[in-house]
């Protein structure tokens, strides 16, 4: 669902926003260091192992077909049932016939990226089915009404104040500000969910296809509970989400934590293969859905190496542009630099044209990538599709032929550059102008223009060598 | 099964002109496995990385010692009710017999196939205290305890209590998971769930203050038994 607001509203919107920005702050500096520490434990800083997972990645991708055919057979040999759906809305039928045909009135649901991509709560609800957030930060956002501020901390916008008297007033719970006292609160309201759903809603970190295995990685126990304690599990999985081998698992899952979250290994590693035999307790039903929604033709295209990524949010946080902006302003599910790309990857370049801007390609997110995908190269390929599609601006259309003449005659540049020396000396504010008139504005309207310095670096250079005979002693 | 055909023809369709840097055909070999080091070395690192992670490690030097923490534990909460594995699955013999000498009487775990008797149970076993589990086995490196299921081996003893007490021999510690996966292959297939727990539950979603006791346990106890 798009918002209403263009992307420069969104961005003005975040850019105001004062608690948005403790609550960046807060994370984005956090799990920086977290991760940080983490790869600090490996000799090498993990570069072997990120290598080897980045290789894990391409070679299954590049074998999809076979791999995803063996896991889906895997699957339904271990007692699954293996749904394909091409679209957001075929995933979200599927989900809704399956809760029909078995009587589900209620859901309990884990957190999953590829659940908010298809809207599958809003879908379930217009059908008349009880879904509630487990994840403890979720559940708080969902009772707040609002969306998540973060992808892994969704509710660290709100003080620990807020979050009581949300509590207080949703659940309850009587009034208190201390962090454990609430948790305790949402166990036991959860705990009446979880042990009364008819289904739990999951996604999956990783599938394996040589045993049809479905890998759930997460730290409070929710996931757990949401696939053990309902009758029905359903399992919602992107279709490039897979690894060959439990070995090749045991190489992503020494990536995956400390890329999020600066853990070794998460609380609880799951690995779920078909519903419950002759077992004590677990689901009676296991229905995996497999949900394309344009993944099969991102993967033809000069930008499939974005479906390498695991959805471990290190990207975000080394990001100086989300850092700022927060999630919101990306304006679809999928933030950050790999929103950045994913996002008109998967719904056209036409809508999205001004993500793949949003950067400086400082390159920030291919160094802490676990699997070293190379943003800056993909938002360039974007950046020129964009273009080919008429999307680049008016101003920006006239201004680089000018700057073209600029650059290939020395004349025109030097005159230009006396110019804008003159003219930015005198309108700049302590050193930058933040506001020109149009054309100008097009640069403006997303970036700052530094002043220039007094002296031209030729001039500069010139002058020291009169004065010193050479110009490179100070 | 029109969708399946449709995706992975899609798919095919798409291999054909994609671009995917660093990928090959086959996989490189696997890097050579860490050396053997002896169960001394493992059991430590395990108790060393286990405790970090704010399980209780415990290392009792025999079974019958083994038996008497348990039993301690038990007794430092007198729980109502307890959830736990059957004998033939606990590296402790017997076990269920001494805590039932204790009168401590284990839930029945079987949770039935008709939802209302579903429910109906799962409220009662929602009441257990204490779950008593054992380990398939334990990871040096990470201080994972690595759990899994069949036919007596409740997942809700280790899941839902608020202490999970799980009994790990200390010949079933490996360096890593990969060295895991390697010994027992077949571990994943042949059981519906396996689960790698590495300590209590825990969350920082409310100002990143570290809560522990979330959904899952709040106190985990590994006992190493000889």
């Amino acid at each position: 669902m798009q918002s209403n607001l263009t992307f420069h509203e969104r961005v003005e919107d975040a850019l105001q926003n004062q608690t948005l920005h403790l609550a960046l702050d807060r994370a984005t500096g956090r799990f920086t260091s977290l991760r940080a520490n983490a790869f600090a434990s490996f000799a090498d800083n993990g570069d072997a192992i990120r290598d080897r997972a980045r290789m894990i990645r391409a070679h299954t991708l590049s074998r999809l077909d076979t791999y995803l055919a063996q896991f889906a057979d895997a699957v339904e040999a271990a007692g699954g049932h293996v749904h394909w759906a091409s679209t957001a809305e075929a995933a979200n039928t599927v989900v809704i016939q399956i809760a029909k045909q078995n009587n589900v009135r209620s859901i309990v649901k884990g957190k999953s990226m590829v659940t908010e991509e298809t809207h599958l709560n809003h879908a379930l609800e217009s059908a008349g089915l009880t879904v509630i957030e487990s994840d403890l930060g979720e559940y708080i956002i969902q009772l707040a009404g609002e969306t998540p501020s973060h992808i892994i901390a969704p509710a660290i916008h709100k003080t620990k104040e807020q979050i009581g008297q949300l509590l207080h007033e949703k659940i309850g719970m009587p009034l208190t500000d201390e962090p454990s006292k609430m948790t305790a609160a949402a166990r036991a309201k959860l705990r009446d969910v979880f042990l009364n759903a008819d289904m739990g809603i999951s996604g999956v970190n990783f599938g394996v296809a040589e045993t049809g295995t479905i890998c759930l990685v997460e730290n409070e126990g929710n996931g757990r509970l949401t696939t053990t304690a309902p009758r029905i599990h359903l399992a919602m999985m992107g279709i490039e989400r897979l690894v060959p081998t439990l070995h090749d698992l045991s190489v992503m899952l020494q990536v995956l934590a400390r890329s999020a979250t600066g853990q070794k290994l998460s609380v609880y590693t799951n690995l779920i293969t078909g519903p419950r035999r002759a077992d004590a307790d677990g689901p009676d039903q296991l229905h995996v859905v497999l949900v394309d929604n344009g993944r099969s033709r991102v993967l033809g295209t000069e930008v499939a190496e974005i479906l390498y990524c695991i959805r471990c949010g290190a990207c975000l946080n080394a990001c100086p542009v989300y850092q700022q902006i927060g999630g919101h302003a990306y304006g679809g599910v999928y933030t950050g630099p790999v929103g950045a790309v994913l996002t008109p990857a998967l719904y056209g370049i036409d809508l999205w044209s001004e993500l793949p801007h949003a950067s400086s390609l400082c390159g920030a997110c291919r160094e802490v990538c676990p699997v070293r995908i190379d943003i800056p190269r993909m938002l360039l390929q974007l950046r020129d599709e964009g273009h080919r599609a008429g999307k680049t601006p008016g101003w920006l259309k006239l201004g680089l032929p000018f700057y073209r003449l600029a650059a290939t005659t020395p004349w025109v540049f030097h005159l230009g550059a006396w110019l804008a020396r003159t003219a930015t000396r005198l309108l700049a504010a302590q050193g930058w102008l933040t506001k020109l008139p149009p054309p100008l504005s097009g640069w403006t309207a997303s970036r700052d223009f530094p002043a220039f310095a007094p002296r031209s670096f030729s001039a500069q250079f010139k002058r020291r060598k009169n004065h010193k005979g050479t110009a490179f002693t100070k | 099964m029109a969708d399946r055909d449709s995706i992975l023809n899609a798919i095919r369709q798409s291999l054909t002109t994609t671009h995917l840097p660093e990928a090959q055909a086959t996989l490189p070999p696997r890097p050579a496995s860490v050396p053997g080091l002896d169960s001394g070395a493992l059991a430590d690192s395990f108790a060393r990385e286990a405790s970090a992670l704010g399980v209780v490690v415990h290392r009792p030097q025999t079974q019958a010692q083994a038996v008497e923490t348990v039993l301690k534990i038990l007794h430092e909460s007198e729980p109502d009710e307890v959830l736990t594995w059957s004998d033939d699955d606990l590296p402790l013999p017997h076990l269920n017999d001494f805590l039932r000498a204790e009168n401590f009487d284990p839930l029945d775990p079987l949770v039935p196939v008709d939802p209302i008797a579903r429910q109906k149970k799962l409220a009662e076993l929602a009441r257990a205290e204490i779950g008593v589990t054992g380990a398939l086995a334990g990871l040096a490196d990470t201080g994972a305890l690595v759990v899994n299921t069949s036919p007596a081996r409740s997942r809700l003893a280790s899941l839902l209590p608020p202490v999970h007490v799980a009994l790990l021999s200390v010949r079933s510690l490996y360096p890593t998971m990969a060295a895991f996966f390697a010994a027992h292959p077949d571990s994943v297939r042949e059981a519906s769930n396996l689960v790698f727990i590495t300590g209590p539950s825990s969350t920082g979603d409310i100002e990143f203050t570290l809560t522990v006791g979330v959904h899952g346990p709040k106190t985990v106890h590994g006992v190493l038994v000889p």
